[in-house]
């Protein structure tokens, strides 16, 4: 149990991972869960800050984990396994079913669109207590997560298990709902809908505009993905070019190398830093044999009798910076090169289906909906938006946060409070910063196993299957973590942490500082009068402190040393063994 | 036969993971120990342990999460620190240092764990029951173990492993570092130096006596013995109590 020390509950004092995580999930919180083996009060933790702990176990791009304190000594904690496990065996275990919360509002909200922005923004909604209704075109809800995400990262009935829980609370759904088809935004609001928040998401692929893009044989990628996770049969060709260097490319790649691809080569116009994708499943698509081509673009797909038979490129070398930081791919001169192949697969982006918006709502290019920032508020009142059509493409878990802050403007639009105030929360990220070059041994991390590569390729199977019994392993890994946060994260109001403090006894202590060169965690300092003060945001109740005072002016309020001999002596006169 | 009782104070973070074991009990199943939880091995005070035997445990196991990995980072070296300074106390006691040992670790090392308890288990049963055990425990014993938890209750020793660390593996303010065998040299004089003023104001405290009577006692020069005297009257733990013929008597003061 993590002895997170409680006297003071400012919230504003965080640590790095739950500072860096878009949505605020209690990282620090569920760490010292797992570290006892409390899986499920971990995986309810997550819930209380979103729905998808299985999901983002998986997919998520975890910037808590590139935060963690941790890697100034060795590596970060493995905070996405940690939780991918978690869920897995909390879910495994037999899901927890929640109650349908009561609805104390009257106002209904209608949310559009039930991916991780929508059902995020529904689940928030739901559990404040107001009916909540969620339109959805596809026959299955989860959106991207489940009709863009391939299978082998992220199983269908993982996304299928967790929307249930947000069903379980008494979200309405209605799937097969066309949005500005069978149902408008105006006749929403007039059917005594008091909000909506629209979050649909950018459902079409970006196209090349180069000649020969309509041949059979290009199949843009989000579509592609959809129309397998959909279950249609697709044929794939021998030679597959998949173009672009984000997670779908990736996505898409080795997607087609499971249906049956032989060569699968992703040209890409930049290089393999500036790639978009997760390190993790570029390292994963080049093990299982695609070819990565950098600083390539395609400047025309040849065909023969209407279908793809090559496709030709241009060599690029970089340029200068552009406006997301990247060098800018410029073309060589005559660098003209082709590949043989014969299926295009474009990746290149995704924009909005904005067609069925009232052009009101969309920005000056009209590729994506204008939002306050801060609160999400379209120009139509009770209207707000978020997610990928405010941002462009981007994570789970930036679309989780988005459907977090629509719920709040939502639910003070409905209250009458005003939006914006107090919504910038000021947070100040604390960590316990100690001599890191004092630890001179470096442990790897605790690796989760993988499953064999020549497995990987022919099964759907998750590309990387944890199983139950590294669950040891993981209350192991869950013990790396530092724990830098101070009392911010405690546990105690939830009943699951002991609280123990280090008091000083002013009266005894003679200001020699021997306590503040023992603890570990810089809590005591001596103030003004050279006597020795315990920062409660800081201390964590190991008692080092109280074992090492020359004066024994230092007690624990817990397990203060007469408490320790009580037990002794309890112990030996036990019974006799 | 013999079966020995033995104290296995154990930290939150090295405890079998599963294990609730309440703050003091037997984990069922395995090697038998009477286990008292901490938070860290680190947060053990040693008089806590000079209790324990003093209290009548055979043998004393102290067990922490291996370095790198204690919990609290440091704790695991603090307890280090603590349990050498306290097998050369026990030492002076006259009980066997080996009473007490302190090993590593980590939760999940079940095996490892039963493995360290029989394998102390065996050696505290081939030591036999400690002389403070049984009806009629040693006095000489207990009195040195009140002595040296005297001692580690002193400011002067505890300042000492507080500062051990830094001392060692820092520099001062004059830049000056101590060897680890400069530091410990000079641990292991105030270790002794401490323990036997304890005892003489211990023994001093019943009656006053004379140097050749506490020299005689402590099997100590009573040279020695006198510069000790000389020591504690300047500290105000000792005083002349009156003069017989011509030796005089001291007697303990009580200590503030």
């Amino acid at each position: 149990m993590a002895v997170v020390s409680c006297a003071s509950k400012n919230k504003r004092r965080l640590p790095p991972c739950r500072v860096a995580c878009p949505a605020g999930v209690n990282v620090q919180g569920y760490i010292a869960l797992l570290q006892q083996g409390k899986f499920e009060e971990a995986v309810e933790l997550i819930r209380k800050t979103m729905p998808f702990p299985a999901i983002c176990g998986r997919v998520c791009f975890s910037p808590c984990q590139d935060a963690c304190s941790r890697k100034n000594i060795d590596q970060p904690v493995g905070i996405r396994y940690l939780k991918r496990l978690a869920a897995d065996v909390e879910r495994e275990q037999g899901r927890v079913e929640p109650d349908p919360v009561p609805k104390t509002h009257s106002e209904k909200v209608a949310v559009v669109g039930a991916g991780p922005a929508g059902l995020s923004a529904a689940y928030e909604l739901a559990k404040l207590g107001y009916p909540v209704t969620v339109f959805e075109r596809m026959p299955e809800l989860g959106g991207m997560m489940r009709y863009g995400i391939p299978d082998f990262r992220l199983k269908k009935y993982v996304v299928a298990n967790e929307i249930a829980y947000i069903e379980d609370l008494g979200v309405e759904i209605k799937t097969g709902v066309e949005f500005g088809e069978d149902v408008q935004l105006d006749a929403l609001l007039k059917e005594g809908y008091k909000a909506v928040f629209i979050a649909t998401g950018t459902q079409l692929s970006m196209k090349l505009r180069i000649p020969g893009e309509d041949l059979e044989g290009v199949f843009h990628a989000v579509e592609f993905l959809r129309h397998v996770s959909l279950g249609k049969s697709v044929d794939v060709g021998e030679k597959v070019a998949v173009i672009g260097g984000g997670n779908t490319a990736i996505d898409a790649a080795r997607t087609s190398l499971r249906l049956g691809a032989k060569e699968v080569s992703i040209l890409y116009r930049r290089s393999r830093k500036e790639m978009p994708a997760l390190p993790d499943e570029i390292e994963a698509a080049e093990e299982e044999g695609i070819n990565l081509c950098f600083l390539v673009s395609p400047k025309q797909i040849i065909g023969e009798a209407g279908k793809v038979k090559a496709v030709e490129c241009l060599r690029m070398e970089l340029g200068e910076p552009d406006a997301s930081g990247r060098r800018r791919p410029v073309p060589i001169q005559g660098s003209e090169h082709t590949y043989e192949v014969d299926m295009v697969i474009p990746a290149i982006g995704q924009l909005p289906e904005t067609s069925c918006l009232p052009s009101i709502l969309l920005d000056e290019r009209a590729r994506a909906i204008s939002v306050d920032p801060l609160t999400l508020e379209t120009k139509i009142p009770s209207v707000f938006a978020g997610g990928d059509i405010v941002t462009g493409p981007a994570s789970v878990i930036e679309a989780i946060a988005a459907g977090k802050r629509a719920a709040v403007s939502i639910d003070r639009y409905l209250n009458g409070k005003d939006l914006g105030t107090g919504r910038e929360e000021e947070i100040e990220e604390t960590t316990w910063v100690k001599e890191w070059e004092k630890i001179t041994k470096k442990p790897e991390r605790y690796a989760a196993p993988n499953v064999d590569i020549g497995r990987r390729k022919v099964s759907f199977r998750e590309a990387d299957e944890l199983l139950a019994k590294v669950k040891e392993l993981a209350m192991f890994e869950a013990r790396r973590c530092l724990e830098c946060g101070p009392c911010a994260e405690c546990l105690e109001s939830e009943g699951l942490c002991e609280v123990d403090k280090a008091v000083v006894d002013e009266n005894l202590c003679t200001g020699c500082n021997v306590c503040a060169i023992v603890c570990p965690f810089v809590a005591i300092r001596k103030n003004e009068r050279e006597i020795a003060q315990v920062d409660e945001n800081l201390c964590k109740g190991c008692g080092i402190c109280s074992a090492s005072c020359p004066e024994r002016a230092i007690t624990m309020q817990r397990f203060a040393d007469a408490e320790i001999v009580t037990n002794v002596v309890a112990a030996l006169g036990g019974e006799t063994i | 036969m013999f079966r020995p009782k033995i104290i296995g104070f154990i930290c939150n973070w090295s405890l079998p993971i599963g294990m609730d074991v309440a703050s003091s009990g037997i984990i069922h199943g395995y090697p038998k120990i009477r286990i008292v939880r901490v938070m860290c091995v680190g947060r053990i005070d040693p008089t806590i342990v000079l209790e324990t035997f003093a209290k009548g445990a055979d043998g004393v196991l102290v067990i922490g999460c291996p370095s790198p990995d204690c919990h609290y980072n440091e704790g695991n070296l603090q307890a280090e620190r603590k349990i050498k300074m306290l097998k050369k106390l026990i030492w002076l006691t006259g009980l066997e240092p080996e009473r007490l040992r302190l090993d590593w670790a980590y939760a999940f090392e079940i095996e490892r764990l039963a493995e360290i308890i029989n394998d102390f288990r065996n050696r505290v049963t081939r030591l036999g029951p400690s002389p403070l055990t049984g009806e009629k425990p040693d006095v000489n014993v207990l009195l040195n173990m009140k002595a040296a938890k005297a001692a580690a209750e002193d400011f002067r020793l505890r300042v000492s492993i507080g500062r051990e660390r830094e001392l060692t593996e820092k520099e001062n303010v004059y830049g000056e570092k101590i060897s680890q065998e400069e530091f410990d040299a000079l641990l292991h004089e105030i270790i002794e130096a401490e323990f036997i003023r304890h005892k003489i104001h211990l023994l001093t405290q019943e009656k006053p006596m004379s140097v050749k009577e506490i020299a005689s006692i402590t099997h100590m020069k009573p040279a020695s013995v006198l510069n000790h005297i000389v020591d504690m009257r300047r500290k105000g733990m000792l005083t002349l109590d009156h003069v017989e013929k011509t030796t005089p008597l001291y007697k303990a003061l009580e200590v503030q």
